[in-house]
């Protein structure tokens, strides 16, 4: 395999888990928006104490993206930062709310004032945050950014990322954010064996399952009239990872019905994943459409090769620890 | 204050000039909240091992509650720190573009250190009660240890745009690229060692500033005494060590980037047995540097080790080539002036304990100590600027301009605006956080007398 393949497949598996975890951890924030007013203290407990450990790591992800394209795919990265550099810059403003609300809250006075006007900044943030980082995904896919062909950004600098489908993905991200955060939660809901939360979420969770159904079937759509080349490869290439996301999709939310969690669980996390390499899959070898190819992007050979054997050599030490943090925090372990 | 009419201007060069100031304010911002994340552990650890061999619950009440302070300033670090990527390639897209495959691996290792350092930072601040008491001291070793590594991943790339190697720049394009000489390039050294010292020294002096403050506000109290000690012995015994380093890092300038030794010493004319300048106010339309006391030869002797070696003025080097000279050497001046500050004070409190088996607890000392902590954060800014602005107009030393790398965005007038409002809001709410976290009471049990 070329090493510019097998960084590719690293970058995107990075982003993969990003959004599951990294989303979830979104989704959470999102739901504060609608529970913020009415949410009680247990409800709250169960929120926070599923971010907790775990935020850092899961936030480190989104770095980890960054900095293996910029090694791997200079030309790339600079592209996506000069043509998209609106929508990313609001992105990180939400980044950067939420992750100060989140901070300061959690160590805040129990005053209420004060800790809600925490929340909100939190909330907004975490609203933000996938639907600008949906909308910058939704402008480099659609293929109508103003590109030359030596990679550099001509268009509008304020309008050029915007498109019917920049738009679209951005809702898309959030709504995928917010039903993961939901299923997430209902398993571990019902894993504490809390049967009004676990109620709760799982209502929630079919609930914006259809949605994001339904919003699925609409991308469809966009897809087809908005980003004619991505809709070949769709069609031609991918269209077999499409039909896995929809079946994996109906499965979860069959799952959710029948309140087997940790189907439901792994099917939403099936669904999304799908959906991103779906879409990898469509555009490749295009890196940044419409002219930058992975070719055109990568760096030099060698450069690649140490990156590869970085990356492995730094798993050796990574797995394990986040395996270990996972088993501590996730496994349903009890205080000692 | 900058006009509104040059905020929503296009205009070049005010981009560039609004892009630097941006970098600055948000590098300067991230690197307080980092000395922390390299220091705060050590102290962390410090404390939690006393606390394990000698069963004193003041220790462990020290531990549990810095380990809050450090989660703080750790999470909104890690926003600075993010904030920090994306503006590489949002304000400097020519920048990745030509020489993202020759530093994108320090950044990549830097990014496995933030990884190693996150996960630990998880299971440490939550796992207070799920771990028993010597894995949990375990599982903050690595957060210590990962936290210095990102610090000296990331320096090598400050250290490269100052010394830059490894590569051959063809048509705007960097071919032949050697990524270990790019990252073991020679101010790398110096530089990171350097950077180390001050993250302990800032860190140390810090935390005894803070615990002096209380010391002198409400008395003697156990607690803040063990706090202070911990502070002042991190940042007192590292504090000798700077001087020898810094020593290093000055001749590692003489030699390898001689127009930057030119600036910070404000030297205009090329000269053998050059004095070192203690003050003085360098003038670019005289091209001297009154006002300042000269110590004969001293300064050949620091950069070359030799009475009359020759020192290169300013004035040898094109003029389109030189850093603004008095920003630089104001700086340097502050940081060396402060660093004898702070050693002075070094001095005196390990002469005490040498003398009195204890620590120096006296009005005047505490004062000085108090003043010390925020000194050495202004030291460190200092020691920033004299880096980066001795730098310019270069942004990789020699090979691409600043002014060609910036990024033709418009608008980046307003984004300032918008930081220095975010990040005051957030420094605000920092601020007001910490005061909380320090006006919590202490366990009934770690009171002490
Ligand atoms: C607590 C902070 C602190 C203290 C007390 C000192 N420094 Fe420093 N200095 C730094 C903090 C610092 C820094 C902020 O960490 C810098 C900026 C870049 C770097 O690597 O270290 C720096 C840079 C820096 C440079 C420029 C390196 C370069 O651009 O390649 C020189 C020549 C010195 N220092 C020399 C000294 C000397 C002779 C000191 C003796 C008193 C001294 N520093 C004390
Ligand atoms: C964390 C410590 C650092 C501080 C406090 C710092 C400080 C500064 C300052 C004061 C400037 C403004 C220079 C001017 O106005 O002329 C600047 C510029 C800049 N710095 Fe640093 N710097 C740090 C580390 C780094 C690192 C590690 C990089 C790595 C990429 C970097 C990249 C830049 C860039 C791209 C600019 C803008 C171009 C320029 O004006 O030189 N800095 N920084
Ligand atoms: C030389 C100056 C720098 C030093 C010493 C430094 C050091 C550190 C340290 C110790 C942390 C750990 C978080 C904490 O404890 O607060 C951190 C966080 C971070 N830094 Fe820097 N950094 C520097 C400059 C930069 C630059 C130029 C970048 C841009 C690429 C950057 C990116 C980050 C990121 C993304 C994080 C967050 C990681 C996390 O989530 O844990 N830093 N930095």
């Amino acid at each position: 395999m070329a090493p510019e393949s097998i960084l590719l497949v690293v970058v995107f598996a990075a982003l993969t888990i990003y959004a599951l975890l990294g989303g979830a951890d979104f989704g959470a924030g999102v739901w504060e928006v609608n529970t913020a007013l009415q949410a009680s203290p247990k409800e709250r407990k169960l929120l926070y104490s599923a971010i907790g450990p775990v935020w850092e790591a899961n936030h480190v992800w989104l770095i980890f993206v960054l900095v293996v394209t910029f090694g791997a795919f200079p030309m790339a990265f600079a592209a996506i930062c000069q043509a998209l550099w609106l929508p990313l810059l609001l992105a990180l403003g939400g980044i950067v709310f939420r992750g100060a609300g989140y901070a300061l809250r959690s160590y805040s006075s129990d005053d209420r004032r004060q800790q809600f006007a925490w929340d909100v900044v939190f909330a907004v943030g975490s609203t933000a945050a996938p639907f600008f980082l949906g909308a910058s995904v939704g402008a480099l896919a659609s293929g109508k950014l103003m590109l030359t062909d030596d990679g550099r950004f001509d268009g509008n600098f304020l309008t050029g990322w915007l498109s019917p489908m920049a738009v679209f993905s951005g809702f898309f991200v959030v709504v995928m954010c917010t039903f993961l955060a939901a299923v997430f939660l209902a398993r571990e809901a019902s894993n504490l064996a809390d049967e009004e939360l676990t109620r709760i979420w799982r209502q929630r969770a079919i609930a914006t399952g259809i949605w994001k159904g339904l919003l699925s079937l609409a991308g469809v759509v966009y897809v087809a009239s908005d980003a004619p080349q991505l809709w070949d490869g769709f069609r031609q290439r991918s269209w077999p990872l499409v039909a896995g996301a929809m079946a994996a999709g109906f499965l979860s939310l069959d799952s959710l019905v029948r309140e087997r969690f940790r189907i439901a669980v792994g099917a939403a996390a099936a669904a999304v994943t799908a959906v991103i390499w779906g879409w990898a899959v469509a555009q490749y070898p295009l890196l940044v459409p419409p002219s930058i190819t992975v070719e055109d992007a990568k760096a030099p050979a060698n450069i690649l090769w140490l990156l590869i054997a970085t990356i492995a050599l730094g798993s050796l030490l990574l797995v394990p620890a986040l395996g270990y943090l996972f088993y501590l925090f996730k496994s349903g372990g009890r205080e000692r | 204050m900058p006009n509104l009419v040059l905020l929503a201007s296009a205009d070049p060069a005010f981009n560039l000039l609004a892009a630097r100031w941006q970098m600055a304010l948000t590098l300067g911002t991230h690197i307080i909240l980092a000395v922390f994340g390299i220091g705060m552990p050590v102290l962390l650890l410090a404390a939690e091992w006393r606390y394990l061999r000698t069963g004193d619950e003041i220790w462990k009440a020290l531990a549990h509650r810095w380990s809050h302070v450090f989660a703080v300033l750790f999470a909104v670090g890690a926003i600075s720190g993010t904030v920090l990527s994306f503006e590489l390639g949002l304000l400097w897209p020519e920048f990745m573009r030509q020489f993202g495959p020759v530093i994108g691996f320090a950044f990549a290792m830097e990014g496995f250190a933030f990884f190693l350092e996150a996960i630990f930072v998880g299971i440490y601040l939550y796992g207070w009660n799920r771990l028993s008491k010597w894995t949990h001291w375990w599982c903050g070793v690595p957060i210590a240890i990962s936290g210095a590594a990102s610090a000296w991943f990331v320096v090598t790339v400050s250290s490269w745009m100052s010394t830059p190697r490894g590569f051959r720049l063809v048509d705007g394009h960097a071919v032949d690229i050697d990524p270990l000489a790019a990252l073991l390039n020679p101010s790398t050294g110096p530089q990171t060692v350097h950077m180390l010292v001050a993250a302990y020294i800032v860190a140390g002096f810090m935390v005894a500033a803070v615990y002096a403050r209380s010391l002198l506000i409400d008395g003697k109290c156990e607690y803040s005494r063990r706090a202070m000690a911990l502070g002042l012995t991190m940042g007192a015994v590292m504090m000798p060590v700077q001087f020898v380093v810094g020593d290093w890092a000055a001749q590692s300038v003489a030699q390898v980037q001689p127009i930057k030794l030119a600036a910070l010493e404000g030297q205009f004319q090329t000269q053998a047995r050059a004095p070192l300048r203690i003050g003085g106010l360098p003038d670019a339309e005289t091209r001297t540097t009154p006002y300042a006391i000269e110590i004969p030869g001293m300064l050949s002797w620091l950069g070359y080790r030799d009475v009359n070696a020759v020192v290169k003025g300013l004035d040898d080097f094109p003029p389109q080539d030189t850093p603004p000279v008095a920003t630089v050497h104001i700086a340097f001046q502050i940081m060396v002036g402060l660093g004898v500050y702070l050693l002075l004070l070094s001095i005196y409190a390990g002469w005490f304990v040498v003398r009195r088996r204890r620590l120096p607890e006296g009005r005047w000392f505490l004062k000085l100590l108090v003043l010390a902590g925020p000194l050495s954060i202004v030291a460190l800014e200092a020691g920033w600027v004299v880096t980066e602005v001795g730098r310019q107009p270069y942004l990789v030393h020699g090979v691409a301009r600043t002014a060609d790398m910036v990024t033709q965005a418009p608008y980046v007038g307003w984004l300032l605006l918008a930081t220095v409002i975010i990040y005051g809001a957030i420094g605000a709410g920092t601020i007001a956080v910490l005061r909380l976290l320090a006006r919590r009471e202490l366990p009934e049990n770690a009171r002490g007398s």
